[in-house]
């Protein structure tokens, strides 16, 4: 039996950037720490894939000032979105084989 | 065999987990909801006796919570005092009680913070109705319509649970609608209304909390065995 592995989104192949994808298609807008909290993970580590995806245009990065703090947010972009949804649909396809 | 991190199920799985976690306060302990329901009984009784002890005795007959009714604008502005109190110290006692038992399962599920983004956004979204309603029925009091403060409680109540349960877990929102429910019945019979207001911010936290408790924290002696 062969596996449509390639209809399968590269940008989506490390599981930090689909969690990250994940977050952001359920809420609309996200800070950076609400998004490392909700992935457990450490900032270096979520700034390389947020940035992958910002590069693929998947995601949109607002940068404000809260006061003297920086405050940046994320939301996904539309393409992002469908990018998402067709991603989550090849997986879907593959497991009904 | 497909590499692990290429299994469908297991990615969708853990998708769908994000999603649920990053957009909701599931970690909202059903004991919460009993301790409320606890702190909610005892003050309705602590009302009932102090409203019998105030009109009980009187010409009117033993009817504490209806005489309450029939109050002169100055009567009413006498026992205020004690039913804002009372009102304060139940939303501060139910709220430290539900507090506790949320810090304690969040805890045990291994995060590192109760007061996560989804948790403001609940809070926020309780906030504002319950706010709304709380001025409402104070303004209801004092403007001689004594009869609609309970049902307005019951109904504002029903109704700021109905908007937060987009946030948390799914029992919420019939949680809300028993009490608007509840809420709209009490106008029908407002001599119940003390009664209505127990069974609905008492019972009605016990109960759904219990059964919050039972479906996601019991500890179970077998575990699930999925992937």
């Amino acid at each position: 039996m062969k596996y449509a592995i390639h209809t399968l989104n590269k940008a989506f192949d490390h599981r930090v950037r689909l969690g990250v994808m994940a977050v952001l298609l359920a809420n609309e807008s996200v800070s950076f720490n609400d998004l490392k909290e909700s992935l457990d993970l450490t900032d270096g580590n979520l700034a390389s894939h947020v940035a992958a995806l910002e590069k693929a245009g998947y995601v949109e990065v607002t940068k404000q000032f809260i006061g003297k703090k920086p405050n940046t947010t994320y939301a996904a972009s539309a393409e992002g979105k469908l990018a998402f949804q067709e991603h989550l649909a090849a997986l879907e396809k593959l497991l009904r084989g | 065999m497909k590499p692990a991190a290429q299994d469908p199920l297991a990615q969708l799985t853990e998708i769908r987990a994000i999603m649920e976690r990053s957009s909701r306060f599931l970690s909202l302990s059903g004991l919460s909801g009993v301790g409320a329901g606890v702190v909610a009984l005892a003050g309705t009784v602590v009302a009932h006796y102090y409203l019998l002890q105030e009109y009980g005795s009187q010409e009117y007959g033993a009817q504490g919570y209806t005489r309450l009714f029939q109050t002169t604008e100055a009567e009413r502005l006498a026992a205020l005092p004690f039913l804002m109190g009372l009102a304060l110290a139940m939303i501060a006692a139910a709220l430290l009680v539900a507090a506790i038992f949320t810090l304690r399962r969040t805890r045990r599920d291994g995060l590192r913070s109760m007061w996560t983004a989804p948790a403001r956004r609940l809070a926020i979204a309780l906030l504002i109705p319950l706010v709304a309603g709380g001025l409402f029925c104070l303004k209801l009091y004092l403007s001689n319509a004594v009869e609609l403060v309970v049902p307005g409680l019951l109904v504002f109540y029903g109704l700021a649970l109905l908007n937060g349960s987009k946030y948390t877990l799914d029992e919420i929102k019939y949680l809300g609608l028993t009490q608007i429910a509840l809420g709209l019945l009490a106008l029908l019979v407002p001599g119940y209304g003390l009664l209505l207001f127990g069974l609905g911010f008492g019972l009605g936290h016990i109960g759904y909390g219990l059964l919050m408790y039972n479906r996601y924290e019991r500890p179970t002696g077998t575990k699930l065995t999925a992937s």
